[in-house]
């Protein structure tokens, strides 16, 4: 991991990591090589955020670095070459607002090589089932921060099973207030404690 | 400025926990030692689902009223909570809150113009919480329209402009601070309320940060806060500022507090 742009955006070096991309690019290197690297940059500022090294200002600068050094790379991809690991639907819960937790875990799912639907928040149980159709996605990551989303996570996830959905998706849910007792009331297949942690589980599933 | 205790809050795990298991015992620590700190109302949140919070909160007000003589500010986004909540109250309460969110405005502002009571107004509507001082203005304007229209004085109204964390947005206090100077300018009657830990949220030292806020935000207008009246460093801060911005007359405010024993260097 001696890459100078995995180490760029590893350190939060904004200047660097454009510089970095753009020297490559010119010089004709792969654009999924850079991009890969930009995946490993991301992957290693998760770990130094879940190590307690890296404060939430600092993941979400490294989401704009991505989204960046992205910009840069998306003209160099021809249509259908960027294959994805797979389809996530992400969004916070009807009736809820907060919008934090669930933007840092687009973000690292996005760096992470996942192509994300994300669905905002305050989203009424039937937008789940719908994107859920629409997209084929097999992972959904539901949002909430407040206990009153706890009703709404039950809704959607008995949704998804009334729509003849939930055998052919993982349900996971995130937020402040969480535990393994809700997510067991919730009838969701796992809980993540981070941004990191929703990767993971992604990881896993798809 | 009136200090709203923020301990007796069901979103916290281990309140959540002793309201479960009907914790009298830790319920009642709580809000005596808010209340001995100076807390001139505690804040009770039931914060659980939905079916259940109007007994919670019932029952964490008969609590809390066994113990101290403090209003309460029924702090819920549950109508029936609230409508339990002032049916039971000692004192006048603070309802907390209020926004410009139509079912709030059809449920909650009725109960509070015919009670008389303050109440907190959150600058959010049906949209969400807006992200720039002008659409927050606007809000501001069409809750007060409808607060006069319900017989509510401005005086009663306490603005919550929604600091929100500055580890997910570098403006993210400024925008609060430029809101109240706003409101302050046209508006002399409204008061100012918010909650201060949300600006540190994800932040190392957070008691720091909310210490520098607060300094910023009573000197934008700010004369309420939902804290925790025990944190030492917020408390000699909001001393030491009120004198600074000349509010304490003849500093007695500050030399009372430091002969009670209420200020010092931890």
């Amino acid at each position: 991991m001696s890459d100078a742009l995995i180490t760029a955006i590893s350190e939060l070096e904004e200047a660097q990591v454009v510089d970095l991309v753009q020297e490559r690019l010119a010089a004709g290197a792969d654009p999924q090589a850079i991009l890969t690297a930009c995946r490993d940059g991301m992957a290693q500022v998760g770990k130094r955020y879940e190590a307690g090294e890296y404060y939430v200002s600092e993941l979400i600068m490294a989401g704009e670095l991505f989204k960046q050094a992205n910009a840069l790379l998306a003209p160099h991809f021809a249509v259908g070459d960027g294959a994805t690991k797979g389809k996530v639907v992400v969004g916070t819960v009807k009736g809820d607002i907060h919008d934090i937790g669930k933007d840092l875990v687009v973000g690292m799912l996005k760096a992470g090589g996942f192509e994300v639907i994300d669905l905002g928040v305050d989203v009424p149980v039937e937008a789940f089932v719908q994107a859920v159709k629409e997209s084929g996605a097999k992972v959904v990551g539901l949002s909430g921060l407040i206990t009153l989303s706890f009703d709404s996570m039950k809704e959607t996830v008995a949704a998804l099973e009334a729509a003849g959905l939930r055998s052919q998706v993982k349900v996971m849910v995130g937020g402040g207030s969480l535990t393994e007792k809700v997510r067991e009331y919730v009838g969701a297949d796992a809980l993540g404690s981070d941004a990191q942690a929703a990767v993971s589980l992604a990881n896993q599933w798809l | 400025m009136l200090i709203i205790g923020e301990k007796i809050n069901g979103t916290l795990k281990k309140t959540a926990a002793a309201i479960a298991a009907r914790d009298a015992a830790f319920i009642q620590d709580l809000a005596q030692r808010q209340a001995a700190a100076g807390a001139d109302y505690l804040d009770v949140n039931a914060g659980t689902a939905s079916a259940g919070e109007p007994e919670d909160l019932a029952w964490l007000i008969d609590c809390v009223q066994a113990v101290v003589e403090v209003p309460l500010c029924l702090d819920s986004a549950n109508l029936a909570a609230i409508k339990v909540g002032l049916e039971r109250v000692k004192y006048m309460p603070l309802v907390n809150s209020i926004s410009g969110e139509a079912r709030r405005l059809e449920g909650v502002l009725p109960l509070v113009a015919e009670r008389g009571c303050p109440v907190i107004a959150l600058l959010l509507d049906d949209q969400g919480i807006p992200a720039d001082v002008e659409r927050r203005l606007a809000i501001a304007g069409r809750i007060l329209d409808c607060t006069r229209q319900a017989g509510v004085p401005d005086e009663r109204i306490y603005v919550d402009p929604l600091a929100m964390a500055l580890s997910t947005r570098t403006e993210g206090a400024l925008i609060a601070l430029e809101t109240m100077r706003s409101i302050h300018a046209d508006h002399t009657g409204v008061h100012f309320c918010c909650g201060l830990s949300n600006v540190s949220f994800g932040l190392p030292v957070r008691r720091l940060v909310n210490q520098a806020f607060l300094a910023q935000a009573l000197a934008a207008g700010l004369d309420a806060a939902i804290i925790d009246p025990l944190d030492q460093g917020l408390i000699n801060m909001l001393y030491a500022t009120e004198l600074v911005l000349g509010r304490d007359h003849f500093c007695r405010n500050y030399t009372k507090a430091f002969r009670s024993g209420k200020l010092f260097l931890a």
